[in-house]
């Protein structure tokens, strides 16, 4: 049953990206300005980036960054943030930290971290890890705070430990709020990729970007962000995917009952 | 030929009658005091005394916010008394255990699990294969009507479903005392009768001992071996009514019998004039 609705709804994405190219499209042609090229110039460059192997393996080292980065922060501020949500005591000896940790831009630690780790991959993964690990931690912290008391009793009567209660019962009934605050750490991941990549050129997407916009070719400067920004809007749409596979127990309205019976 | 008219009032000890068995739980001078946001302490129960014999239907009545769920809290391990102590089989409760099968009044159902994994859960708990646990729940779901549904998550089941699910999730893993918060509360009139039937078959099946919460006076007297009158805040036992009606009940017949309609009436007194007492003061 795919009504005319449901089809405008699935295509809408793919029509604002064209929309929003058209508009770039015109706006280029109508300013024709050398630091403004169109829409179809930064298009045609960017088979150009991805072909270059050069190219190609510095955008794969940002990417390899981003993951170990953004995994490493979600084994750690999942355990982190669920036992901060249901210990007063965890959370007591952690919240002074992270609330003076919180407000700092991560980017802005970037030249004391390089001070320590150098300009390689370490300090670069490190930022990361610190962009994507604060919200993740507190929505786990927020959705092990919510999780209903009874439930936790419940568990208890049949039998289960306190570790078995954090994994199997917390860890559960949080996840839709885990999920949510690692959708956001994601995005971050992107962010603050770049930006270490910025600070301290070496390699990767952000580096070819700068090193572009230095060199005043700004049909890669445009390009890379057209690449970047696919990056991330493809990340976005799989880890959403992800996500509502996992909880879709919790999703307020979809059609589960009519495969139910 | 039933002998009490006037039912035979228990004074406050919860005295045993000593035909049956020894006590199931014992429940010894308990009060429980809760910290309220720092003001002023809240005492919800004050001074409590019951004994359940081994395989007794113990139901308990009473106003709203008169403790009775906090009691039913304490002796399944959830919450500590303030003063005196719960026991069960004789050893003092400090924690929960599968002995002890709560049914809560929020259901407090697992929403990632679906009915069947739900029910399923404690047997699987207690290292029981998936297959014999899935075959034992499937029984368990068709008992309390839920036939059909084993594969719909609980976001997808209205009050009343989730309720026979919580007391199907409960009855999984058998525990010899069960602690039942109005479990029967949300239900229409047709499936609470049924349910109540399919109880007091377990029960004379298994010979569990039931603690039972209610706000119904008519529920109580028909499950009951003993009704377990509280008055309003701070909780004190009122009275405890032994319910001499003979077993197994027959509903159509005991809604016609006198004692049991003396009972009924004896006991909704006995709450009026409860609320009548907090009026006043
Ligand atoms: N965790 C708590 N902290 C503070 N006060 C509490 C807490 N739990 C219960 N109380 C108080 O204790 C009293 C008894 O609560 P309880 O839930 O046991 O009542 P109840 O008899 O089960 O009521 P109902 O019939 O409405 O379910 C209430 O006044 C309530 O406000
Ligand atoms: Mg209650």
């Amino acid at each position: 049953m795919t009504s005319a609705r449901s089809i405008i709804a699935k295509l809408s994405p793919l029509l604002a990206c064209l929309g929003l190219l058209a508009v770039w499209q015109i706006a280029a042609l109508w300013l024709d300005t050398e630091s403004f090229p169109t829409a179809s110039h930064a298009l045609q460059t960017v088979p150009q980036i991805l072909g270059d192997p050069e190219q190609l393996l510095n955008i794969l080292d940002s990417i390899r960054r981003m993951v170990i980065g953004f995994s490493l922060a979600v084994l750690i501020s999942i355990p982190l943030g669920l036992a901060m949500g249901r210990s007063a005591r965890v959370s007591a000896f952690f919240n002074p930290l992270l609330m003076m940790i919180y407000p700092v831009p991560k980017a802005a630690l970037m030249p004391v971290i390089m001070l320590w780790l150098g300009v390689g991959d370490a300090s670069k993964t490190l930022v990361i890890f610190l962009g994507v690990s604060l919200p993740v931690i507190y929505h786990s912290f927020q959705g092990a705070k919510a999780v209903e008391e009874k439930m936790l009793w419940s568990g208890a009567a049949m039998g289960l430990n306190g570790l078995q209660r954090m994994v199997r019962i917390v860890l559960p009934a949080a996840l839709p709020e885990i999920l949510t605050g690692c959708r956001t750490g994601l995005v971050l991941a992107l962010i603050t990729m770049v930006t270490s990549e910025m600070i301290a050129r070496q390699s990767g997407a952000g580096n070819i970007l700068f090193n572009a916009m230095d060199m005043a070719q700004y049909d890669t400067v445009f390009a890379m962000i057209i690449i970047i920004g696919a990056l991330g809007i493809v990340l976005d749409a799989a880890f959403d995917k992800l996500r509502w596979r996992l909880v879709k127990w919790a999703e307020p309205h979809q059609e589960i009952l009519l495969g139910a019976s | 030929m039933q002998v009490p008219l006037r039912p035979e009032i228990d004074t406050g000890t919860g005295a045993t009658s000593g035909e049956r068995a020894r006590a199931m739980i014992e429940i010894a001078s308990v009060s429980k005091r809760f910290e309220t946001s720092g003001r002023k302490s809240h005492l919800a129960l004050s001074d409590i005394n019951l004994t359940v014999d081994d395989g007794a239907f113990v139901s308990i009545l009473g106003p709203s916010g008169c403790g009775k769920s906090t009691l039913l809290y304490i002796v399944g391990g959830f919450v500590a008394p303030s003063e005196g102590v719960a026991r069960m089989k004789g050893t003092t409760i400090t924690g929960p255990g599968p002995d002890r099968g709560p049914v809560f009044q929020e259901f407090a159902l697992f929403p990632w699990k679906t009915v069947l994994g739900n029910v399923t859960y404690g047997l699987r708990q207690q290292g029981v294969k998936r297959g014999e646990a899935e075959a034992q729940s499937l029984r368990l779901i068709e008992m309390v009507g839920l036939k059909g549904f084993e594969h719909f998550y609980p976001k997808e089941l209205s009050g009343g479903m989730k309720q026979r699910v919580a007391i199907a999730r409960t009855l999984a893993y058998r525990p010899s005392v069960l602690l039942m918060d109005e479990p029967f509360g949300a239900l229409d009139a047709h499936t609470r009768t049924r349910l109540q039937n399919d109880l007091l078959n377990i029960w004379e099946r298994d010979r569990k001992t039931v603690l039972f919460v209610t706000h119904s006076v008519e529920e109580a007297v028909f499950l009951s071996d003993k009704v377990v009158v509280m008055t309003r805040a701070p909780g004190r036992i009122k009275q405890i009514v032994d319910i001499d009606l003979p077993r197994p009940r027959i509903r159509a017949e005991l809604l016609l019998d006198s004692h049991y309609q003396k009972y009924v009436v004896d006991i909704e007194r006995m709450i009026d004039d409860g609320r009548d007492d907090a009026e006043h003061s």
